[in-house]
């Protein structure tokens, strides 16, 4: 079968009518069958996003064309996927309801065979216009997010290279922000934050520190401590960031710029009134520059600076509560020791490539939900879906989890695996080198490793059917008998020998 | 019978037919599957057992698949019945409603298998 060629899927109870259907539009397009509404309303989940048409008969038995029509409508399907429904029925009502349930057109019987076609023709290829240009639109926002939040990276980077940082921090930064946001949205709505602006603050949280560039080199790298002049002067990156801010000639009205401006202004502030350059006290103190703030204090103290070597996490979270590095507002204290375990996980295994994704994730579920200009995009919201599902199955998975792509040669696990075998979230295998990867930290994981890639050299009969293999591992320093069920995937392209393109692999613990 | 002979037979007009179905053979194809159609029966069925929504959706069915082969006779006649049947209720009329429907159905059938 030709993949190319659009689907459409016909309903209708009587066999005659659906072979004479399929008879006159085979020639052009694929045609699946639905003998009732229920058959047709799982097919049209299952393949949502292949079927470009649905020929829709009024009157069945196992719900009618009528409540097809209701179930697409409250599935968002009639978005999407055109229905043309073709009935003897001639009573006015039901067929102006058919209109009013979204149906495109409304062919009667007996219908006329060449202008049945050309319906189908011209509504197919009108739907095809609208979904590539939902498309393209979601593509351009794409790729419009991934170059705002990079610009925004770059921009910060310059920053911290000129205080000799490794750049590392505004990422984490970010990530500390947005667990801290996620944490304080479960236990207040105090504070009107929702998930749009959560990725908004992130960004403009990148931004803390760009008032620094107003500082001369010799106060900001200088080595020992500042003097109460030096420090005065050191003081002045929170309001020269506001005055930089202020003086952009556009986007005033932004999120974006409103929380940049409140977190560069504020984030030296402190609960108790005893910060700068404002002295704003309590929730007087806008929420993302509070935020901000004990994000700054907690990778500072965790990371190594010139002028001190880094803290544990620890004695960094002690250090927090006993006020040594400032106030902060008892409920973000909260938020930080809630999510204290996650968030060395977090920050380690820290993947900064995926940050652009997860704006975009942010925006685009926005747009798909935004009453006024809903985009229908039903392939990305599957995509969306299943990428909360894997998640979700992944953490509820006792056993380890890994997937491998032959070409590039690169390994990914789960946050899980990546702890229990002391092996790196993505490890990219260099055709020259034997063993893999440098740099583990021991012996166990290394060896960890080489069993996994003796398994993955392995070749399976071409069966989509996952292999079962025993093998121990070191699972937390201790040798862990397991089984490892693997599913290789292979792509035939034409005419030449089937290729190993991906491995999806489980590892069960027998204990 | 040619096709043409059948259609003129039930005062019909292969013509029409073919304006919309392009093809004879199609038609002929589409004649000899409306044998096996089970819609009739399931009429029939429907009213020896009083059951009234059954007898609308095959009644209705039937006026479908009578007006695609251009049988209009039965196609009217069928038509007729699915508004009579439509509140899903019998009423006086269904029975002679019905009789029209069979004799017209029976003429179809015996043109149909006299086909060449």
């Amino acid at each position: 079968m030709d993949d190319k060629r659009p689907l459409i899927l016909v309903v209708d109870d009587v066999a005659m009518n659906r072979a004479l259907l399929s008879d006159v539009l085979s020639d052009k397009y694929n045609i699946i069958e639905a003998e009732n509404g229920n058959e047709a309303l799982l097919l049209l989940r299952e393949r949502t996003s292949e079927i470009s048409l649905v020929l829709l008969d009024m009157v069945m038995p196992e719900r009618d064309g009528m409540e097809v029509l209701t179930i697409m409508n409250k599935n968002g399907w009639i978005n999407e996927i055109p229905v043309i429904m073709i009935s003897g029925e001639t009573a006015h009502a039901l067929i102006e309801g058919a209109y009013m349930l979204g149906v495109t057109d409304f062919i009667g019987r007996p219908f006329d065979e060449m202008v049945l076609k050309n319906r189908v023709n011209n509504t197919i290829r009108l739907y095809k216009k609208q979904k590539s240009l939902s498309d393209l639109v979601l593509n351009q926002i794409y790729e419009k997010t991934r170059n705002n939040s990079m610009m925004v990276t770059m921009l910060s980077h310059i920053v911290e290279f000129r205080n000799g940082e490794s750049g590392m921090h505004v990422l984490h930064i970010n990530t500390i922000t947005e667990m801290l946001l996620r944490e304080l949205t479960h236990r207040t709505k105090k504070y009107q934050i929702n998930r749009n602006n959560i990725g908004i603050i992130c960004t403009a949280s990148s931004m803390h520190d760009i008032g620094k560039i107003t500082i001369p080199d010799k106060i900001l790298n200088k080595p020992g401590k500042l003097t109460p002049e030096e420090f005065e002067i050191m003081k002045n990156h929170t309001v020269n960031c506001a005055q930089m801010l202020d003086a952009v000639p556009v986007g005033k009205d932004e999120p974006l710029m409103k929380y940049a401006y409140e977190i560069c202004r504020w984030h030296h502030e402190r609960w108790d009134g005893k910060g700068y350059p404002d002295g704003l006290k309590g929730d007087e103190i806008p929420i993302a520059a509070q935020v901000v703030s004990i994000a700054d204090v907690y990778d500072a103290l965790t990371s190594e600076r010139c002028y001190k070597p880094p803290f544990t996490h620890e004695k960094a979270l002690e250090m927090i509560h006993n006020n040594e590095c400032g106030v902060f507002n008892p409920i973000l204290m909260e938020c930080l020791d809630a999510i204290a375990d996650k968030l060395v996980m977090a920050l380690q295994t820290f993947d900064w490539s995926k940050q652009a994704d997860k704006d975009f994730f942010y925006i685009a579920d926005a747009m798909m939900n935004d009453q006024r200009h809903p985009i229908y995009n039903q392939a990305f919201r599957q995509f969306i879906d299943e990428r909360k599902k894997c998640h979700f199955f992944e953490s509820t998975l006792n056993g380890i989890l890994f997937e491998y792509t032959y070409t590039p040669s690169v390994m990914k696990l789960s946050s899980k695996a990546s702890q229990k075998l002391g092996l790196p979230k993505t490890i990219i295998f260099e055709e020259n080198k034997t063993n893999g990867v440098d740099n583990l930290q021991d012996k166990t994981s290394n060896e960890n490793l080489e069993k996994i890639q003796k398994i993955l050299r392995r070749h399976t009969a071409l069966k989509d059917k996952p292999f079962l293999v025993k093998q121990t591992f070191n699972i937390d320093g201790k040798s862990t008998p397991c089984n490892v069920k693997v599913l290789q995937i292979w792509t035939h392209p034409q005419n030449e020998n089937p290729v190993l393109t991906s491995a999806y692999g489980y590892i069960d613990t027998l204990q | 019978m040619t096709l043409s002979e059948f259609y003129s037979s039930l005062g019909e007009s292969l013509d029409a037919v073919l304006e919309r179905l392009r093809m004879e053979s199609r038609v002929a194809k589409y004649l000899g599957l409306f044998l096996n159609d089970p819609s009739f029966s399931e009429l029939k069925t429907a009213f020896a057992n009083n059951d009234a929504k059954m007898a609308f959706r095959a009644a209705h069915t039937l006026k479908g698949v009578a007006a695609n082969l251009g049988l209009n006779k039965l196609s009217a006649s069928s038509s007729e019945l699915t508004e009579d049947l439509r509140p899903e209720a019998f009423t006086a009329n269904s029975q002679a409603l019905f009789e029209k429907v069979e004799a017209d159905y029976t003429a179809a059938v015996e043109g149909i298998k006299q086909l060449d």
